[in-house]
């Protein structure tokens, strides 16, 4: 059965009565973030500067400068966050534990590994060979990791899917450190990539990001139909017509497509695949047709969020964003190891 | 024989945190028998045993050992007197038949010393009783369910207490180790006069076994006394809500509870 | 009959002894011989009569800078540390049943670093203020996993789960104090967020020796007790053991030894997750483990210090070496325990 038949099955999107102003308030923040993340760092500016920087090409001052460098930083972080919301909610709902998030599994590590690899002993230094590197170690990471967190009784339950992924982020952060200090004196390259920054966004490589962050959304959304009858249980959704192997796998790429082309570019960041589509549940509830979108905006507001809050915070240098994240989402974390029932542990 | 103990109970409240389960219970275990607590699920025959065990402090009332407050008496002389096998206990990985059993005797060794003659003495008879001499150096692991259910009893046993309670020691076993561990907790009874307090599911079992039945319900005491006393149709359907005949056990002449249920009624075979 | 099972008693026992005994002499006669490599190697290779009259105090050049002032404490470091940790780790793992229930995963170590790197590279603290705090986060850290995961049903899982996130923040904590301190270079980072012997000095030792000192016996003597806490509360209780007490005790010790050690080297990772199951596997579970366990910690920091100096090119800090190793046991051991069912 194709998708669009079964859409036919399920009932009408049915949107919440306060769907449009969480809409309209979702996007007033992210609006908020953009112009708080172009005026605020180390340097703040002022709005004049803002408005010369981004609408008066001819002004050359000093600040309006500050504003012009900042945007590619900025769009950098919302497709980053977007990215990151869209794979978490792709990786809670193909495994369908709501811990699953591509730091806490470990995919990130993975990609970081091959990505450090690659600069180590291969000489790469394009964005598209970092992708190309981080899209293979996070895809290998992810098999792996749901490989051991599935074995034995009851299948990936939360507990085993989260220590198999601290289990595997340890060991290959082990083996990432250890190819990286001899060399990271000699090679800055790594410094800057290994915190987790989206102050790396250049256009050339937002460039090369946007075809990975377009291609894992569509089919996000092309497959949240199915993802929700799978919300279900296999033996539900197989009811209901979905091929469950193939959409997990069709789904899980696309996750492992976003997360990995993030991390690529912008180094390991955690948590915000967790925090965004929890925030977008609890508040429009679990209709994936709902969440994989919104839970892109919330990403994206997080994310920029997090970067201007470590540039405040850090000054006069900076806190890089994975920090950030790591902050606010551990307490989220541990929020939800509280409330899950034991058994579903 | 073992010492003669008096161990009561006087206005027993207990429970968790915020639920009471035993409200008001009064009770002196008789010495040198086999005392069975029987009620229903959820009657409070575990947190009453488990109270009487001091592994749940109780709310009020006094539970005293020969005249002195039990929560008075220090853990190591107490356990030489009192002993416990809990319904599941924990089993560590890769321990050895003999060493477990010989945990149980602990509170009869120094923080420092090695096991002495005595220990090795004690947990030999404990094997020996239970039967599993022969799994001495075995790994626990390798054991089936009623094996190591006898393993934990003969624990128990090292630990050479003169009280012992159990809570439902023969849960998960088939009716053949039910008997085989019902037969050697009295054995251990009549030979050496320990006191045996337990819980026990089934009514039958309890009802040949106990030489004094406890009666529990909704955590009260109802009534206590010999089987045949406390063990009438109308208390059954009273603690346990079934219509039922009591019977004489054809083996032993115990009471046996023979339950009524809607369908299979024959009035031809129903004793008035 | 009667003394032929007896005999069959005491054979085992005794056999079981002699592999206790024998595994913990070799265990302490590698460690031994670890603190001799200790001293001997390093960028010069002294002879063995010059290194130890340069121990005994007599001024050679060269010498005894190497050797009293850069190898001795490195020696000490890792020695003490490595049993605190060995110890902890083991006693942790015991009386929570669980070898994943350690200081390690559990956070326990990142909120001891945490308070001591912000006692060093913002307040610029002394060795006696940064071993206070760090003690004192140690226990605020196991206060809180206790008081998180506690309720209506305790799960081992739980709490594991709830220490990996507290570890998070933690670690997110470490890095940003190494950044307001200006110390973001990457040797303090690795310190203390992996732990390494680089750099100890004899004055930083002396808290870490006295708590060795003082809580180690402790946990030793306690020995019996955390085997039969490990058959549960109610087994522990009914053969006489004060439950509640003893566990304070326990956990008290072993939060003072680990946050000391923590305060000393950073959290070498993974020796206080390693050394228990290792030292069970080698030993067996008749005899108490401690001693063991802390053994084998000594042994493993010296061991992968030792080749985190000399076996590469780069001279890596111990953290990493123990990292290296200890992540992929975890993993083999998240194997076994999913294929058995026990998460």
């Amino acid at each position: 059965m194709s998708h669009s038949e079964l859409k036919n099955k399920q009932p009408a999107l049915h949107l919440p009565r306060y769907f449009t102003a969480v809409l309209v308030i979702f996007l007033a923040l992210l609006g908020v973030c953009v112009i708080a993340s172009l005026v605020l760092g180390s340097k703040a500016v002022n709005g004049q500067a803002l408005i010369d920087g981004l609408f008066h090409p001819d002004i050359d001052s000093f600040e309006a400068n500050i504003v012009r460098k900042r945007i590619s930083r900025t769009v950098f972080s919302l497709f980053c966050g977007a990215a990151l919301g869209v794979a978490g909610s792709l990786m809670q709902s193909v495994t369908r534990n709501p811990l699953a998030d591509p730091s806490i599994l470990g995919i990130n590590t993975g990609a970081s590994l091959f990505v450090v690899c690659g600069i180590a002993f291969l000489n790469i230094s394009t964005a598209n060979q970092y992708i190309g590197l981080a899209l293979v170690g996070s895809a290998v990471t992810a098999v792996f990791v749901f490989g051991i967190g599935s074995m034995g009784r009851g299948g990936a339950t939360p507990i085993k899917l989260v220590l198999a992924g601290a289990a595997t982020s340890a060991a290959l952060s082990s083996l990432v450190t250890a190819i990286m200090i001899p060399r990271s004196y000699a090679m800055d390259q790594f410094r800057f990539w290994q915190v987790g920054s989206v102050g790396s966004g250049t256009w050339s490589g937002i460039g090369a990001f946007l075809p990975f962050l377009i291609i894992g959304s569509l089919v996000a959304f092309l497959t949240a139909p199915a993802l929700n009858a799978l919300a279900l249980g296999d033996d539900v959704a197989t009811g209901l017509g979905v091929r469950t192997g193939t959409l997990r796998l069709v789904a899980a790429l696309a996750g492992v497509l976003l997360c990995g082309a993030t991390t690529a570019l912008a180094g390991p960041i955690g948590f915000i695949g967790l925090l965004s589509t929890h925030l977008v549940r609890l508040i429009l509830g679990p209709d994936l047709r709902l969440v994989i979108p919104m839970s892109a905006i919330s990403g994206a507001i997080i994310l920029t969020l997090s970067d201007v809050l470590g540039r405040l915070i850090g000054s006069p240098g900076e806190l890089e964003v994975g920090v950030v994240t790591a902050f606010i989402g551990a307490p989220v974390l541990i929020l939800l190891a509280k409330k899950a029932k034991v058994r579903s542990l | 024989m073992k010492p003669t103990h008096v161990f009561q109970a006087e206005q027993l409240v207990a429970g968790y945190e915020n639920k009471t389960v035993i409200h008001g219970v009064d009770l002196v275990i008789p010495s040198h028998q086999i005392s069975v607590m029987i009620g229903a699920n959820g009657c409070g025959k575990s947190t009453l045993l488990k109270s009487l065990a001091r592994l749940i402090k109780p709310t009020s009332g006094n539970i005293t050992l020969d005249g002195k407050p039990l929560a008075k008496i220090p853990p190591k002389p107490l356990a030489r007197i009192l002993g416990l096998l809990p319904q599941s206990p924990i089993v560590p990985e890769g321990i050895t038949v003999a060493d477990l059993v010989g945990r149980g005797r602990f509170p009869h060794q120094s923080l420092f010393g090695g096991w002495t003659k005595k220990d090795y003495e004690a947990v030999a008879v404990a094997m020996r009783i239970m039967n599993i001499t022969e799994y001495a150096n075995h790994h626990i692991d390798e054991l089936s369910g009623g094996q190591r259910q006898r393993v934990w009893i003969a624990m128990a046993l090292a630990q050479q207490t003169d009280i012992l309670f159990l809570d439902e020691p023969t849960t998960f076993l088939d009716i053949t180790y039910q008997v085989e561990i019902l037969d050697l907790l009295t054995d251990l009874n009549r030979q050496q006069g320990t006191t045996i307090v337990m819980v026990l599911h089934d009514i039958n079992l309890s009802a040949r076994y106990a030489d004094h039945i406890f009666a529990l319900h909704q955590g009260k005491l109802v009534a206590e006394g010999k089987p045949e006393e406390v063990i009438t149709s109308e208390r059954v359907k009273d603690i346990f809500g079934l219509d039922c005949t009591v019977i004489k056990d054809p083996v032993s002449g115990s009471p046996l509870v023979v339950p009524k249920g809607r369908y299979h009624l024959n009035e031809a075979y129903i004793p008035s | 009959m009667r003394d032929q099972a007896l005999e069959w008693i005491m054979a085992g026992r005794r056999q079981r002894r002699r592999r206790w005994i024998v595994v913990t002499s070799l265990l302490a006669a590698l460690a031994i011989a670890l603190c001799c490599a200790m001293l001997l190697l390093g960028n010069t290779i002294y002879p063995v009569k010059e290194v130890i009259r340069a121990l005994l105090g007599e001024q050679l050049k060269g010498v005894s800078f190497a050797v009293n002032t850069i190898r001795l404490p490195r020696m000490l470091a890792g020695l003490f540390a490595g049993f605190a940790f060995g110890i902890a780790g083991y006693t942790f793992q015991t009386m929570l049943r669980n070898p994943l229930a350690n200081p390690n995963v559990i956070g326990i170590t990142s909120g001891s670093s945490a308070a001591a790197v912000f006692c060093i590279v913002v307040l610029h603290a002394s060795e006696t203020l940064v071993s206070i705090a760090s003690v004192i986060a140690g226990l605020v850290t196991v206060t809180i996993i206790y008081l998180l995961s506690r309720g209506k049903a305790f799960s081992i899982g739980r709490l594991i789960l709830i220490g990996i996130g507290l570890q998070a923040m933690l670690d997110a904590v470490i890095s940003y104090l190494l950044l307001v301190g200006a110390q973001q270079d990457i040797p303090a980072a690795l310190r203390w967020l992996t732990g390494s012997l680089n750099g100890s000095q004899l004055r930083e030792l002396p808290p870490l020796v006295a708590a060795v000192f003082v809580f180690a016996p402790v946990i030793i003597m306690l020995g019996k007790h955390l085997d039969l806490l490990e058959l549960g509360e109610q087994s522990a209780s009914s053969l006489g053991v004060a439950t509640d007490k003893t566990r304070i005790i326990l956990i008290l010790s072993s939060v003072f030894m680990i946050a000391i050690a923590t305060a000393t080297t950073g959290p070498i990772a993974f020796v206080s997750f390693l050394a228990g199951p290792i030292a069970r596997r080698l030993t067996g579970v008749g005899f108490s483990n401690v001693i063991p366990a802390g053994l084998v910690g000594v042994n493993l920091v010296l061991a992968a210090d030792l080749i985190g100096q000399f076996a590469f090119e780069y001279r890596f800090p111990v953290g990493i070496i123990t990292g290296l190793i200890g992540a992929p046991y975890l993993i083999f051991l998240l194997i076994q325990m999913n294929r058995k069912g026990e998460l």
